[in-house]
């Protein structure tokens, strides 16, 4: 019970990380946050059934902005003993004022920031279940989840499905890793700000490898991950693998055109992410934004709706405060296709002159868009309302240019027609720009997966560029 | 034992051998095979340039030691941020579950590399010696440098809106000591400068990046490394605003000498690492000593290139720094292996053992990877194309290691049409299959070019890496296009 506490912070550690503010001040600097991280994860990984590496680590670490004459700078140490620090902390302020003067480095107003997160757990994000798992459960909830047992081979959900269709077909190898983890951080500031925030993960993955009769090796992923033990769904993770492996056996080249795209709510995140890179202030500031002078205009489908929903209780991603201490709130990112927000920290507001929000994203939420169809809507449905086109499950390599929002992504997944896959489809890509993309939304699903801090669901488009 | 003051090394960690020796005992207690000990204190530094000002930065400094323990090819591993005994054997003792598992490992036993010193070259190496430390210069010294580089390129082209520099730094010195009593130990300098330019013309942006990186000390910063950033980063922008996107298809590729060596590290280069074959997953599984190519191709990964990014004196299980040949006249000659691939396969380790810090346990990595140089040159494989694409940029890439298919994002090229380069092309990509597109080589340049960039293999944990390759003829990719 004791040694599990370690990966949360101790009085004595608080302490600490006030000496550094404490010292900072004396030193010179005007303003100083300190952010005290610590955390503890235990991994247990088996390879065909066997136990393959088990893993401990433990991190504690102390970072320092600080702000003097005017400067600014960060710094960090895993050499948290009372002398190391005080040493530390010295030489930061020393070569903090060798650099150039920025006026617009400060803290944020105290009255911006978060004055709830005393305790770390006012979100419900940690599991006290955590602190009673040892080196043997970990081991038995891994070695519970493999289909492959070292000494009968494939066993389970594994030989029921490759006794189907997919006779011949062989297993190469069964990847799978039980881990648990807590992560603890408290941050504080000399405007009197203190935020702590504390979360447990509970994480379970499989990649499975088959060999189909012509020698060719397939490969497929699965994993979930809670906040909670309880909520982990441990089962089927790799059944999952293993169907996602049998499933690319096959795959042909596809005819080059237009088509309808139904992206995966497994990874469709892939085509959001370029959207909040662009709304973020440092980006427009430095020209570096395809979104520049959108906010407030309608730039995407109507079907487009984005709320950041950072004050979930006991939902992944949830925080109470922003890396600066800011408090968080929940809000429309997008609202019908038109930009709400734009990320914007206290350094990008002072030099830009426009109002501070929050330095980022923390728990978007994209929103059924159902386009007149009433119920619930998953891939699935998608296919049978657009009748054909490509289902996207992967994403190989690509890019999207952030001045321009120019993309270009290769895709992996299936060709369906009449609502129905036939068959996967290899070295295909999509290109277009992200603008042109999102007015193309035709649905938006219900169907995001409970463990991501992204709420992304399985998205459908139309009239898109793709070649092979 | 390593040429460098070893006793050094033992203070930067108030450890002495016995305790060593008491650590790897406590390690292996429990029944494991071998078990070896990373010691690393990292302090990293950097300055950044922006809106013309140097006006952030900072350091940042990384201390501890990760205890492994193998069974067979089973890995137990614990890390402590702290070298006193008691958290240092707290950690070894994590580690030492592993051997509490129920099966017996089979196999051969691991081996001290002196007993393979016909294969290995012994460490007398020294391929970074670093003139002028890091940490003998005030951080203050570096500020004119990014000033300077950021006025080179507004001087050089008035179209330039904005600049962005980096120039970071790190010392690392590591100590590695194993249950076969070897010690090695390795002082480590790398630095980085990396500039990137907005440039506007008619509400129109591009922008365009150029890094270097080698493992040097400060004398790395020459004005003429300044000079040719500065060049790389304004040069072909002209293309770059009037580039298009060009028509789909399967086409012959040419690729442009240096960076396109990334290609080779991800399409070819992860699938030779030997994690992947042992366990069946590579497409080049159960391959080696078949012919995968033509005859004039020589692959390699080099630990031992001086003053590169990839270069190692030992790799981080304290094997010597050393070339591996990987293909070798077409055919596979050798996996890139660590300890366990390496007792798997009945072969001496490679010097591939590396990992990002002692927080993670040393897996099959690569170093510099390249091609050797072909007979053809560069216009000659150009001229031979009558329709097709010509790659100088390339990133992005990503490989699927069972299949070997992948694709990389083009940032720029050009369109060849009669044997020439005409419309600069971009924001395209590359899609093929590994051993095809090996196989299809049709002709290889005489040029080959490491790119010294900031090149980070990204394979479970961040390592440094470089890549090369001379201009190379692929007779057919998929070019994905408008």
């Amino acid at each position: 019970m004791e040694e599990r506490m370690t990966g949360l912070i101790t009085d004595e550690e608080i302490r600490a990380a006030e000496g550094c503010m404490d010292v900072a001040e004396r030193c010179g600097a005007q303003q100083v946050r300190v952010v005290l991280s610590k955390s503890t994860l235990d991994a247990c990984s088996m390879l065909n059934g066997g136990l393959d590496k088990v893993s401990r680590s433990s991190d504690r670490s102390v970072m320092l902005y600080l702000f003097a004459d005017g400067k600014y700078g960060t710094f960090s140490t895993n050499m948290v003993e009372a002398g190391e620090l005080e040493k530390f902390v010295r030489q930061a302020v020393g070569t903090v004022k060798m650099l150039a003067e920025d006026r617009c480095r400060r803290l944020p107003e105290p009255e911006r920031t978060e004055k709830g997160a005393l305790t770390g757990r006012e979100l419900g994000l940690y599991d006290p279940a955590y602190e009673h798992l040892d080196s043997e459960e970990r081991h038995a909830a891994a070695q519970r989840e493999c289909i492959f047992h070292k000494d009968d081979g494939i066993a389970g959900h594994g030989s029921d499905i490759l006794s189907g269709r997919h006779q011949g077909v062989r297993i190469v190898s069964e990847e799978l890793e039980y881990s648990d983890s807590v992560d603890d951080s408290l941050t504080m500031d000399s405007n009197g700000f203190k935020g702590r925030h504390t979360e447990t993960s509970f994480a379970v993955c499989s990649e499975i490898t088959v060999e189909a009769p012509d020698g060719r090796k397939y490969s497929g992923y699965w994993w979930d991950s809670s906040p909670f033990s309880s909520g982990l769904v441990r089962e089927e993770c790799s059944k999952t693998a293993l169907e996602r492996a049998l499933s690319g056996i096959g795959p042909k080249r596809h005819r080059s055109g237009r088509f309808h795209m139904v992206v995966d709510r497994t990874v469709s995140s892939r085509l959001v992410s370029p959207l909040f890179s662009a709304l973020n202030s440092a980006s427009i500031q430095q020209e570096t934004s395809f979104l520049k002078d959108s906010l407030g205009k309608k730039i995407f489908a109507e079907g487009l709706t984005i709320a950041d929903m950072a004050r979930s209780h006991g939902k992944p991603g949830a925080r109470l405060f922003d890396s600066e201490g800011v408090k968080t709130c929940d809000m429309d990112i997008v609202r019908n296709g038109v930009v709400d927000t734009y990320f914007t920290n206290t350094y990008m507001s002072l030099k830009m002159g426009i109002a501070p929000t929050v330095e980022g994203v923390s728990r978007p939420v994209l929103l059924q868009y159902d386009g007149g169809h009433s119920g619930s809507l998953d891939a699935g449905e998608m296919m049978k309302l657009c009748g054909s086109g490509i289902y996207v499950t992967g994403f190989n390599g690509g890019n999207c240019n952030p001045a321009t929002g120019n993309f270009s992504y290769g895709i992996e997944g299936f060709a369906f027609r009449n609502g129905k896959i036939t068959h996967p489809v290899r070295e295909m890509v999509i290109t277009g720009d992200m603008i042109s993309l999102w007015r193309s939304l035709v649905y938006a699903g219900s169907d995001a997966r409970a463990c991501t801090r992204w709420q992304i669901p399985t998205l459908c488009f139309e009239n898109v560029d793709f070649s092979g | 034992m390593c040429g460098m003051n070893t006793r050094n090394f033992l203070d930067r960690f108030r450890v002495t051998v016995p305790k060593l020796e008491q650590l790897v005992r406590t390690a292996l207690a429990r029944g494991g095979d071998y078990s070896d000990l990373y010691f690393e204190y990292t302090v990293y530094q950097d300055l950044l340039l922006k809106d013309g000002e140097v006006a952030s930065g900072g350091f940042h400094i990384d201390y501890g030691t990760g205890i492994r323990v193998l069974k067979g090819e089973r890995t137990g591993y614990a890390y402590s941020e702290s070298t006193e005994m008691p958290d240092m054997m707290a950690a070894a003792k994590a580690a030492a579950q592993i051997a509490c598992s129920d099966s017996a490992a089979s196999g051969p036993t691991y081996c001290s590399t002196k007993a393979d010193q016909k294969s290995v070259m012994r460490s007398v190496n020294d391929f970074y010696p670093a003139a002028i430390d890091w940490h003998d210069r005030a951080v203050s010294d570096f500020i004119p440098v990014l000033k300077k580089l950021e006025s080179m390129i507004f001087a050089k082209e008035k179209r330039t809106a904005k600049v962005i520099a980096k120039l970071s730094w790190s010392e690392s010195e590591i100590l590695m000591f194993n249950s076969f009593g070897e010690i090695a130990c390795d002082f480590r300098p790398i630095g980085s400068m990396v500039v990137s330019a907005v440039f506007s013309e008619n509400g129109q942006s591009e922008n365009k990046t150029s890094s270097r990186s080698f493992r040097m000390g400060a004398e790395m910063i020459t004005e003429a490394m300044l000079q040719e950033m500065a060049e790389e980063v304004v040069s072909g922008i002209d293309a770059r605003f009037r580039a298009i996107r060009p028509k789909g298809g399967k086409m012959p590729v040419v690729m442009g000498a240096g960076a396109s060596g990334i290609l080779l590290h991800e399409a070819m280069g992860h699938a030779f690492e030997a994690d992947f074959n042992r366990k069946g997953q590579s497409v080049f599984s159960g391959m080696m000593g078949r012919k995968i190519c033509a005859d004039n191709i020589n692959i390699v990964d080099d630990g031992t290139l001086h003053g590169n990014r990839g270069a190692c004196n030992y790799d981080d299980e304290g094997v010597p720094g050393q070339k591996t040949y990987m293909v070798k006249d077409g055919v596979l000659e050798s996996y890139l292996h660590d300890r366990i691939s390496a007792r798997w396969y009945g072969v001496p380790p490679t010097g591939n053992g590396r990992r990002e810090s002692f927080r993670f346990n040393p897996i099959p990595r690569m170093r510099a990877t390249y091609m050797e140089s072909g007979s053809a040159s560069k216009d000659e494989l150009i001229a031979s194309v009558s329709k097709g694409i010509f790659v100088d940029e390339f990133s992005n890439g990503q490989v699927k290691i069972g299949e070997g298919d992948f694709t990389f994002y083009v940032k720029s090229g050009f369109l060849i049409e009669n044997g020439r380069l005409t419309a600069p092309v971009k924001d395209i990509n590359i899609i093929g299959n590994g051993p095809r597109a090996l196989a299809d080589i049709a002709g290889v340049g005489n040029d080959l070019l490491i790119d010294n960039g900031t090149w980070t293999c990204g394979k479970d944990q961040s390592v440094a890496v470089s890549c090369g390759i001379p201009t190379v003829l692929v007779r057919e990719l998929v070019v994905g296009g408008q």
